[in-house]
């Protein structure tokens, strides 16, 4: 009396194919579930046991036992309620098994219920690249499942539902037509727009740097002075979502389960903003058992914005070194390793000082030279290292602040970084980059300079000490620069401009 | 009439009522030094354990609620003495038998070996 059936368990937000087995033999009664199972897996023994009774079935008498395989793998998650109940129905005669392989996922109430759970997506990816022909999901997550091409979802909302769909009674869930799969609804209003941002000029221009070439960004300014607002106009600048980016983001929020309810794919490019208390954990990821994706995976092919960047922790900042040269973050515990994609633009924003007015004609600074010096030592060397656009974010005047707010929409800026992205794909061998993430070989080849560049270059090099990977970036931000006004090579103006950004630091002590 | 013969005339009632359901008694008063089993019956090919619990009337929690972790315990070593003995393969359960004055009730799968401990 054997019963088996396909399931799958997260790994990170990639998947793994796990077969279900079931074995319905004589002795005393009892009911085990082996193979690794973590806390909730183990728990699902009752949720099972009062499923199966209260869905009109009979629990078989005898000694039951429920094995994961690989059994060598951890496995976490409440989806295998619903095979494993499904499994001990067909090990005991009360259920036929699919005519074809099908990926199994559900969690069980204990009324026979089937609920949703997290991570639908990356285990239906998972199952088409096994060549399974099908994923049987709860209600909830149907939408999320049809994401993948070239495989059958069926919907269940029971467990008796789910027997009759093994026996072929159910059938697939039709796929919605692609007209409401691959645009983007039209006519979305967004939250912050540029235009609505008054004076600062030369933030927006960096800004827009930023957004063309995903460079990294730090405003510094006195409170009050547009810092966050300019910020949260990022996501509206940047390009909007590809399909594959679409997918990626929305496999990471679907397996933290924060999918945004009535929409299968993810269109907006995220934008986080982490309070300055954050964990080390919360912010690249952690905690017990399998590590969980912090802020910056969370900040996937979009912004992480670090408000307030001097009361971070600044163990808590140091941990962005290693993923914003990366753009994965690899978390390794005694026993597993899990690898998280955290490509993501770093936008941060800092008053000069304690009291904010550093700098400020009007306003005088109230801090002592100890305290600004105290308050800008928990940004560190190596991570403004890694940042390449500084800018100032200067009080406004009142001729600015009293007139009407002018200047371009979101939707022009981004007309124009798209623009400049389309340049940047083109020059491109091998896989779509922007600028800043190219690699040594690839920025020499498309970064060269004429004579007066170089000898601009050399002199900044020995004035501004600029290491090895400063001036890397310095010349990518020109190759933006560049590319933003559609020059084939970089000229002295474009250095001159990326320079300016780089040595505009408030943090550096000269 | 003292407390085993209350116990009797009580476990009498219970095979009656087993019979009634269709079950096959196969012993009764099975005893190791383990335990006790009231009786042992066949439910169609499942071997059921049956304990019998017997009060004069409601209250004190219910018959059912009688049968603890302790006596739970003794019933699961006394079933794997009786399995053991017979060299008995079927696949096997616990009943329980509540009878409160002139009440009987059948408690089918009452407990799994894997709870005994758990509060019913």
């Amino acid at each position: 009396m054997f019963g088996r059936l396909r399931s799958g368990t997260l790994l990170g937000i990639e998947a793994q194919e796990i077969e279900v087995q079931v074995d319905v033999g004589g002795g005393l009664p009892s009911f085990q579930i082996v193979g690794l199972p973590d806390k909730e897996v183990s728990e699902s023994r009752e949720r099972i046991r009062s499923a199966i009774r209260n869905s009109g079935y009979s629990f078989p008498s005898g000694r039951i036992t429920a094995n994961l395989a690989p059994a060598d793998l951890r496995k976490q998650g409440v989806g295998f309620d619903l095979p494993i109940a499904l499994s001990i129905l067909i090990a005991s005669g009360q259920a036929a098994g699919p005519a074809s392989a099908w990926m199994i996922l559900g969690q069980l109430a204990l009324d026979g219920a089937v609920q949703g759970l997290r991570g639908v997506l990356p285990l239906a990816l998972e199952a088409a690249h096994a060549g399974l022909a099908g994923v049987v999901v709860p209600m909830e997550n149907v939408s999320e499942a049809q994401l993948v091409r070239g495989l059958s979802v069926y919907s269940v909302a029971t467990l008796r539902e789910a027997v009759d769909t093994l026996h072929g009674a159910q059938p697939p869930v039709p796929v919605p037509s692609p007209a409401n799969g691959e645009e983007a609804p039209a006519g979305v209003r967004a939250q912050h727009d540029l235009c609505e941002v008054r004076g600062q000029t030369a933030a927006k221009r960096a800004l827009e740097i930023a957004a063309a070439g995903g460079h990294n960004l730090v405003l510094t300014g006195p409170p009050g002075a547009g810092k966050s607002m300019l910020a949260r106009c990022m996501p509206e600048i940047l390009p909007p979502l590809s399909l594959d980016e679409a997918l990626d983001v929305t496999r990471i929020y679907s397996v933290v389960g924060l999918l945004p309810s009535g929409e299968a794919l993810v269109r907006t490019r995220p934008f986080r903003s982490p309070h300055h208390t954050v964990s080390y954990a919360g912010m690249v990821g952690g905690g017990h058992g399998l590590p969980g994706p912090g802020e910056i995976t969370l900040a996937h092919h979009g912004v992480l914005f670090l408000d307030e960047l001097a009361e971070f922790d600044r163990r808590v900042l140091e941990t962005l070194r290693q993923p914003l040269e990366e753009e994965s973050v690899v978390l390794a515990r005694a026993g597993v390793s899990v690898r998280y994609p955290a490509s993501f633009t770093l936008v941060a924003a800092m008053n000069p000082c304690p009291c904010g007015h550093l700098g400020d004609e009007a306003r005088p600074c109230t801090c002592t030279a100890h305290d600004v010096r105290r308050y800008r030592r928990h940004v560190s060397g190596p991570l403004l290292d890694r940042v390449e656009l500084f800018v100032d974010v200067p009080r406004l005047s009142a001729d600015e602040l009293l007139g009407r707010p002018e200047g371009e929409s979101s939707a022009l800026v981004r007309s124009r970084v798209v623009a400049a992205r389309q340049r940047q794909w083109e020059r491109a061998s091998g896989g779509a980059r922007c600028n800043a993430r190219l690699g040594p070989e690839e920025a020499r080849a498309v970064c060269g300079l004429d004579e007066e560049g170089r000898q601009l270059l050399r002199r900044a090099i020995a004035r501004f000490a600029l290491t090895g990977r400063g001036h890397a970036r310095v010349l990518r931000v020109a190759r933006t620069i560049a590319d933003l006004e559609g020059a084939r090579d970089i000229g002295a103006a474009h250095l001159a401009e990326a320079l300016r950004y780089r040595n505009a630091s408030p943090l550096r002590e000269s | 009439m003292d407390k085993a013969e209350f116990g009797a005339t009580g476990e009498e009632r219970a095979c009656q009522h087993l019979r009634a359901e269709g079950y096959r008694i196969v012993a009764r008063n099975w005893r190791t030094r383990l335990g006790e089993i009231d009786i042992v019956a066949r439910d169609g090919d499942v071997l059921v354990f049956v304990e019998v619990k017997t009060r004069t009337g409601p209250g004190f929690g219910g018959a059912e609620g009688a049968v603890g972790p302790a006596k739970r315990r003794r019933l699961v070593a006394a079933a794997k003495a009786f399995l053991a003995a017979y060299g008995c393969e079927l696949a096997a359960r616990f009943d329980v038998v509540a009878l409160e004055g002139n009440d009987i009730r059948l408690v089918r799968d009452a407990f799994q070996v894997d709870d005994v401990w758990a509060t019913p």
